[in-house]
Formats: structure tokens, C-alpha cells, sequence
């Protein structure tokens, strides 16, 4: 896993940016930038060379669900690995995440050693 | 007065009834009021019939305003137990939060205590008074304190990161009540709009169509229903049955 990675974590609340922000840097990632909604995001991914992303869905502007779909939609960031964090727990939900081509879901309330996990996975899936 | 308006009653006419009260034909004179008063009525039967139709229409949208019902008969219970639901968040954090501090408090003291002790010892040494023998058992207890202590700090540690995490409540609760936010200003726009109704026709306004995914917030009764997953087991389980 490289720890110099740039994230960009993604969510309207900024305790929870700051707890998940808190979590990636016990996990030795620095290189941590925030969104506030998609539409912020999406400039921020387009502009510098992120390598993960960490999203909320529900957020007033551009929903996390919709920023997946254009990250996806987009060749230069389609590549992007993106995972979801959120409290939407509806199971047709976590099928159209899947279908946008989500690499991972995690629900909150969450768990530090839930959130290391699904990032292990999805560092061990890009190889 | 204006040309246009026509008189009710002509100016013979307001002779005759002059002269019919003049000489005490009573029941000569009301026809002729009677006659007169008759050719402004249509118009007045139009515009009662009109505000009638106006009325019975308002009250009717009223009443079928699915909108209403729906506030009543589920959005205002439903806002009751997501208010519910932050009591219940809010009295985890603090809990999960004081229950970190209690058992991380205990830990400092004790670090705290056993430097207390050694301290005397080690300002022996720094100022070279220590002599053989008690440089031996300083050396033994320094050992144990740093391991000890090692592991301590390593317990301390994901304490803070219990802390840490029951501080999600923000977020979880923060979503709830801006729902119910949105939900009082609705019940608000639509008392106004009772208010408001009796004056003006009311335009029917139809629930918006579901046409896509809308995000819900934070589940909470997950226990009582079948289309969401409760915990991240669940969507794990559900990922893997699509084979991811």
C-alpha cells in the first residue's frame, strides 16, 4: 500500500471528514485533501492527480452516487478507485453503487477496523 | 356618475312610484320596487354562484391534498422517531466517549505513578550519585516501566480511537434533524397555504414522481424493514451476491 498516495475524501459533514481523514492518517496516508460535495470534487479530481477517493452519497449539490457515475464517465478519472461511506443503507442503493462501478461500500456507522479493511481489499485488488 | 351606468329604475318609472305612495297604493308601489330590483339579480346570482363553485373547489383540493394526509398520517410519526433516533445517537457518542476516558484515565495515572517513582532514582544517576546496586534495579525497573508503558500507550491509542469515531454521531444526527428541518418547514408552507385558501383557487400540486434513487440518510428502523441492509456484514453479503 503506498502511503503517498493523494486521497480526496468527500463529505458534507466535516466531523466526518476529519474522522475519516484521522483514520487514513493512523494508517500512515498523508496526502489527504477534502470535498465538501461532488461539485467541488469533481474540479479538484479533474485538476490534480488524485489516486483514491473516499465518498459520502448523500449530500446536498452533487450527490456521492453521481460524482461516481462521472468520475466513471470521465477517461481521464475513470480508473479512479472510489470508496463509498455512507449511512444510505437501502439494498437497491448498494446494487446501483455496484453498478456504477463502486470498489467498495461501507455503511455507517462504521468501524476503524472496517474502513482498513475495505481499503486493504481494494489496494490488494489494484495490486 | 359615469354614462355608461344604466339606472335601475327610470325617472317615469320613479314618478309612478312616487305617486303610488302618494296616494297609499301600498302593494302598487312594492311591485314596482320589486320589478326594478329584479333586473340587477342575475348578475348578483352569477357571482354568489361563482364564489359558491370558488369555496366547494378550495375545499375540495383541500381535502384531497395527498399531500396533507401523507404528512399527517407519516411524515410527522416519522419524524418523531428520527428525533428519537438522535436522543439515542447523542447519549451513545457521549457514553461510548466517557467510557474511552474513564478506562484511558486510569492508564495515564498509572504511567504517571511508576515515573513518580523512579524519578529520584534516575536524578541520582543523571547527577552520578547512583551507586552499583542501584544502578542494577533502576536499569530492571526502567526496563519494565518502558515495556509496560509501550503497551500502554498502544491501549491509550485505540482508546482515542474509540473517542474518535463516536464523534460519527455529528454527521448521522446532523442529517436526521435537517430532514425533520425540512419536514417542519413544509407543515409551515402548508398551514400558510390553509390559510391562504379560502381566497384564492388553490392549484393542485401532485407528489413528484420517484424517478430515480433518493438518498435517505441514516436508516432508523432498520430492524423493521426488509429493504435495507442493517450493518456492514449485511452489505458485504450483498456485494458478494453480485459477485464483487
Amino acid at each position: 500500500m503506498d502511503t503517498n498516495m493523494k486521497i480526496l475524501v468527500v463529505d458534507d459533514f466535516s466531523t466526518m471528514r476529519r474522522i475519516i481523514k484521522n483514520l487514513l492518517k493512523d494508517l500512515g496516508f498523508s496526502n489527504i485533501q477534502e470535498a465538501d460535495d461532488g461539485n467541488t470534487a469533481l474540479p479538484m479530481l479533474n485538476q490534480g492527480d488524485f489516486d483514491f477517493v473516499v465518498t459520502d452519497w448523500n449530500m446536498p449539490g452533487m450527490q456521492g452516487i453521481d460524482l461516481l457515475r462521472a468520475i466513471r464517465a470521465d477517461d481521464k478519472l475513470k480508473h479512479l478507485p472510489v470508496l463509498m461511506v455512507t449511512a444510505e443503507a437501502k439494498k437497491e442503493q448498494i446494487v446501483a453503487a455496484a453498478q456504477a462501478g463502486v470498489n467498495g461500500y461501507v455503511v455507517k456507522p462504521f468501524t476503524a477496523a472496517t474502513l482498513k479493511e475495505k481499503l486493504d481489499k481494494i489496494f490488494q485488488r489494484l495490486g | 356618475m359615469s354614462e355608461t351606468t344604466t339606472s335601475l329604475m327610470s325617472l317615469a318609472e320613479a314618478h309612478q312610484l312616487v305617486k303610488y305612495l302618494e296616494n297609499g297604493q301600498v302593494i302598487e308601489a312594492n311591485a314596482a320596487i320589486d320589478a326594478a330590483a329584479l333586473r340587477s339579480a342575475p348578475e348578483i346570482f352569477t357571482e354568489v354562484g361563482k364564489l359558491t363553485r370558488q369555496l366547494h373547489d378550495s375545499l375540495n383540493n383541500f381535502q384531497l391534498d395527498a399531500r396533507i394526509t401523507g404528512l399527517v398520517e407519516e411524515d410527522i410519526p416519522d419524524a418523531e422517531s428520527r428525533l428519537e433516533y438522535v436522543i439515542e445517537e447523542t447519549e451513545k457518542a457521549a457514553n461510548t466517549t466517557m467510557d474511552a476516558l474513564e478506562k484511558s484515565m486510569p492508564i495515564t495515572e498509572e504511567i504517571n505513578t511508576r515515573i513518580a517513582e523512579i524519578l529520584p532514582e534516575w536524578d541520582k544517576l543523571m547527577s552520578r550519585e547512583i551507586v552499583v546496586g542501584e544502578f542494577k534495579a533502576l536499569c530492571l525497573e526502567l526496563d519494565k516501566l518502558l515495556k509496560d508503558t509501550s503497551q500502554e500507550t498502544q491501549q491509550l491509542n485505540s482508546l482515542m480511537t474509540e473517542v474518535l469515531m463516536a464523534q460519527g454521531y455529528q454527521d448521522l444526527t446532523g442529517q436526521v434533524i435537517r430532514r425533520v428541518i425540512t419536514l417542519v418547514k413544509e407543515v409551515q408552507d402548508n398551514l400558510v397555504h390553509m390559510l391562504t385558501v379560502f381566497g384564492e383557487p388553490v392549484v393542485d400540486k401532485k407528489a413528484e414522481p420517484e424517478n430515480k434513487i433518493k438518498a435517505e440518510g441514516p436508516v432508523i428502523d432498520a430492524e423493521q424493514r426488509d429493504d435495507v441492509v442493517n450493518g456492514q456484514d449485511d452489505v458485504d453479503d450483498l456485494l458478494s451476491s453480485l459477485g464483487f
